[in-house]
């Protein structure tokens, strides 16, 4: 009982974590979200993940669940990508506005002045 | 980054260059340490009468100082952020000057300026937003066999997840009118921008059209320009944006 609390509050962490992330993320979030429920439900129903592992020729319902929980990790290796995609754009938009700004000031300072009247 | 003093054109050479620019038509040529040519592509397209824009994204070398002392207004990136960043850089400052057509035009001299004149014609003839640069419809000098199949085969990838009709998919030699730059936005900063405005392109609804141009391979325009490799940095890219907003 112990370890089935402690995966489901692990699970439900997870779940957590998709939801915080569904905004910018959709569909990373979708997946984890997905992937932590059949998770769950295998945990609360063992016989299932039995009969349900037996059906896609796992063998063990145990093993189903180490295979369910190894794509969640790999989906949060994706999100992680993503959020660093996401820090590159930024990083990017302040570059870009550097640039434009010293590109500015450079023609502005390039400028014939102006005449006295 | 600018500072340095060699980003800065003489007096004779700001004023020919607002002549230039004063025709509307800008030329945007992203490049990173090409010091060794670009100063001579520079020099070929302001003997057009074109005013240019060089984006340097972060070279290490002279790129800079060649490119202003050739006559163009250089925009420094100060760190390497990619070519499809530069290109959109160059775009926005472009905009910023008034730019009514924008040609983007490769740093490595494999693309003639001569040939910028028709992209413009072709671009106004068929009241169209965007001239694409076509080696297929053209020629493409020196081209290697590996490279000539992955581009086929990046046609034929854009054809099925774009649905536009193009010939040539990853040729950095374009012209859009100012209505059409305004509509693109590239995010991929590297080498998947050729798709991405692709796509941009076909989700706008604006009109294209293709234009026959020369691709002059030379040893130098290889060892810079992409690998064969590239290709699956690219899918992989493309996908990845798919991922997120």
């Amino acid at each position: 009982m112990i370890a089935k609390i402690g995966l489901s509050l692990l699970l439900c962490v997870i779940m957590l974590y998709a939801w915080h992330e569904y905004r910018r993320f959709a569909a990373v979030a979708s997946m984890a979200a997905l992937a932590a429920a059949f998770g769950l439900y295998f945990v609360w129903f063992p016989d299932q993940a039995t009969r349900m592992a037996t059906l896609v020729g796992v063998g063990r319902g145990v093993d189903l669940i180490l295979y369910i929980w190894v794509c969640i990790s790999l989906l949060v290796l994706v999100n992680l990508h993503l959020k660093l995609r996401a820090q590159s754009e930024l990083v990017t938009a302040l570059a870009r506005a550097m640039a434009l700004a010293e590109a500015k000031a450079q023609d502005h300072d390039a400028s014939p002045p102006i005449a006295p009247t | 980054m600018g500072g340095d003093g060699f980003s800065h054109m003489d007096q004779p050479a700001a004023a020919s260059m607002d002549k230039d620019a004063a025709c509307g038509i800008w030329v945007v040529i992203p490049g990173y340490n090409e010091g060794r040519v670009i100063g001579r592509v520079v020099a070929d397209v302001r003997r057009q009468g074109y005013a240019v824009a060089v984006v340097d994204d972060g070279s290490r070398d002279d790129t800079c100082a060649n490119a202003a002392a050739a006559g163009a207004r250089v925009v420094r990136h100060p760190i390497n952020l990619g070519q499809g960043a530069a290109l959109q850089t160059g775009i926005d400052y472009a905009l910023t000057q008034g730019a009514e057509v924008i040609v983007t035009f490769d740093a490595d001299g494999q693309h003639r300026a001569g040939e910028i004149a028709r992209l413009i014609e072709n671009l106004r003839r068929a009241r169209a937003d965007f001239a694409l640069g076509s080696r297929f419809r053209g020629a493409a000098t020196n081209l290697p066999r590996l490279r000539r199949l992955v581009l086929m085969a990046a046609v034929v990838f854009t054809r099925v997840t774009c649905g536009i009709r193009v010939t040539d998919t990853h040729n950095g030699f374009r012209a859009m009118t100012r209505n059409g730059a305004r509509s693109i936005r590239l995010r991929q900063n590297r080498m998947a921008h050729a798709s991405e405005i692709l796509q941009q392109i076909a989700a706008s609804g604006l009109r294209y059209v293709e234009v026959p141009v020369t691709v002059d391979y030379t040893a130098y325009s290889l060892r810079k320009g992409q690998r064969v490799a590239d290709a699956m940095t690219i899918l992989l890219d493309l996908f990845t944006r798919k991922l997120y907003r």
